[in-house]
């Protein structure tokens, strides 16, 4: 449907419009606000944080962020959380889209059970599989492993790549594929040089969907790591688990750089957000 | 579903025959018609791996007495001991009180708001995309680093949000407003998801109804009332779905902002799990806890479902 549209005089138009803007400003400045606030406090010196009343105005500094990146920990965490996303990523892709190709196109043996289990994956709740995989994990000696990590997030992120993917798969034209096979193409010869290549987009938007939420994710890395495999969302939690203490520049300003990556993600993902919130539930 | 899956069925059989008439060599021929399997079979190995082989273990685990220092099965069988524990115990059945309240109410803040702002961003004026962007942000963010923010905007003497309101109030050290900050954080981070689902809801309705109301002379009220509401209830089943499955599992943000606290006034049974396994060590009953977690969000699951499949059949 089109967008709403007010229709009648002039002067009631841009009345209508001017509302509009006025409460979209509005509920945008309410929204942003506590990130703006947090971003402003990670570029304030100690004693501007704790000025009463609160600065509203001053030159900032960029101590915060220099402490930051000389922080070993800090950077430590940030190769782990890099590795375990783009891990989780590569191994949801590779296993994930042939699947997604074969449930957007063949009917198979055991397809609807295979469905009602991704469905699962994505539907039940984490710490329900996180306990008895901790206790697995543990004795075949993975636990504290970046590996462990890795798989547990294939709970989430494998059935968001089928699902994504069997989207893409389904809008793509049989016919390229069956005018190959008619050529000779054996069906993997198919797949990778004539399917894969049209999907790019599908891939593309699928892995930025998972990465965020690997970076995201939280419980699963605060079971399965110990100091020097926790990844950052694990080090944001133990900078700020009990006491908030003092140090509100350095610690405002490591949140700042954890939420950059994945604020810069929505941008680029805006488009196929839907079709990954929704995955399961509707055709996006 | 139906249509796709005859005319995929068809076009199996119709591959298969080419497959059959055009393919030379006898191993290539093989791995062909196996194609599908080699396809689908680390998927589903991954999932065992990870996924059924997990709660099946749980699932034994939940009648067990173990403790970490045993082996995999060398754990005690105690029947149904751990569940009787739980059912017992107050804390347990006081977090799925808890747990039920904190979802209805956030999920319910959730779509106000959501839908709030998708009418807001489905009027047809220059620059609304721009606002769409900035609204998304909250929800993109990690939501550890979330909590963290709002801890400090909350903190009782240097917070932002006492210097406006002018008083000094304890916020997440006190019940009950520890459970409404929680809540109010979730909501933040959560209602511009349901507003993304339900613009996407909005922009695919059909154009003629509200036309043809407007001809005849209804009002806004009445035309988003009696039109547009009932044209978007699939949407909203599916976003009211979703974030009920999301908030019920509630982690992050509450471990986060009060790990639970104050005397359990924000102990949601994921957080309840999460104590009892991970630092009591008490995993027989963390895996009873789970798995009665589990048939919660199954039987939620299939409540919302058969509900949407109704009104699809209808």
């Amino acid at each position: 449907m089109a967008a709403l549209n007010y229709v009648g005089s002039r002067r009631g138009k841009l009345l209508f419009a001017g509302s509009v803007y006025a409460a979209l400003i509005a509920l945008t400045m309410a929204f942003l606000f506590p990130l703006l606030w947090i971003i402003g406090l990670s570029l304030k010196t100690r004693l501007q944080v704790f000025a009463n009343p609160p600065l509203f105005v001053w030159w900032p500094t960029w101590e915060n962020y220099v402490a930051v990146f000389g922080r070993a920990d800090f950077l430590q965490a940030f190769v782990n959380s890099l590795l375990v996303s783009c891990g989780a990523v590569s191994l949801s892709l590779l296993v994930g889209v042939p699947a997604a190709y074969a449930f957007a196109r063949f009917p198979f043996f055991g397809r609807n059970f295979m469905f009602f289990g991704l469905l699962a994956m994505r539907m039940l709740p984490p710490i329900a599989v996180l306990v008895p995989m901790y206790v697995l994990f543990s004795k075949i000696g993975l636990t504290t492993t970046r590996t462990s990590v890795v798989l547990a997030y294939s709970t989430f992120s494998l059935p968001l790549v089928v699902w994504i993917m069997r989207g893409f798969f389904e809008d793509l034209p049989r016919e390229l594929e069956e005018s190959a096979w008619v050529d000779g193409a054996s069906r993997y010869q198919t797949f990778f040089h004539v399917v894969l290549p049209l999907i790019r987009p599908g891939l593309v938007a699928a892995s930025i969907l998972c990465l965020q939420l690997a970076w995201n994710d939280f419980l699963f890395a605060a079971v399965l790591t110990n100091n020097a495999t926790r990844t950052l969302p694990v080090l944001m939690a133990a900078f700020s688990g009990g006491d908030t203490g003092v140090d509100w520049g350095g610690m405002t300003a490591s949140g700042v750089l954890v939420i950059l990556p994945v604020i810069v993600f929505s941008f680029l993902a805006q488009r196929h957000l839907v079709a990954g919130l929704s995955s399961g539930a509707v055709k996006g | 579903m139906g249509g796709t899956a005859s005319s995929a069925a068809e076009a199996g059989i119709v591959s298969a025959a080419r497959t059959r008439s055009a393919r030379p060599g006898a191993s290539g021929r093989w791995l062909d018609r196996h194609f599908i399997k080699f396809a689908v079979l680390p998927t589903t190995v991954l999932m065992l791996c990870i996924f059924g082989l997990p709660l099946l273990f749980s699932g034994f685990l939940s009648f067990q007495g173990w403790a970490p220092e045993l082996g995999l099965f060398d754990g005690k069988f105690v029947g149904t001991a751990n569940y009787e524990d739980l059912l017992t115990d107050p804390d347990f059945l006081g977090s799925i009180q808890l747990t039920l309240i904190y979802t209805a109410a956030t999920v319910s803040a959730e779509l106000i708001c959501g839908l709030g702002i998708a009418l807001l961003l489905n009027v047809d004026l220059p620059y609304i995309a721009i606002f769409r962007t900035l609204l998304i942000v909250p929800m993109m963010i990690t939501p550890v680093v979330a909590a963290f923010c709002w801890k400090l905007l909350l903190d009782p003497d240097h917070g932002v949000i006492n210097y406006w309101i002018g008083e000094h109030i304890v916020w997440l050290g006190k019940p009950g407003t520890a459970l409404f900050a929680v809540a109010l954080v979730n909501v933040w981070q959560n209602a511009p998801y349901v507003s993304i689902l339900l613009l996407a809801g909005l922009r695919s309705l059909p154009h003629e109804p509200v036309e043809a109301a407007r001809i005849d002379g209804a009002s806004v009220w009445q035309m988003f009332w009696h039109i547009t509401l009932p044209l978007l209830r699939p949407y909203i089943l599916v976003a009211l779905l979703l974030r009920t499955i999301f908030e019920f599992r509630a982690f992050d943000n509450i471990y986060v902002l009060t790990g639970g606290g104050p005397a359990n006034a924000t102990m949601t049974l994921s957080q309840f799990t999460y104590l009892a396994s991970f630092v009591r060590f008490d995993l027989s009953l963390g895996a009873a806890a789970s798995w009665l977690m589990l048939l919660m969000s199954m039987l939620l699951c299939l409540v919302f479902m058969s509900t949407v499949h109704r009104r699809d059949v209808s």
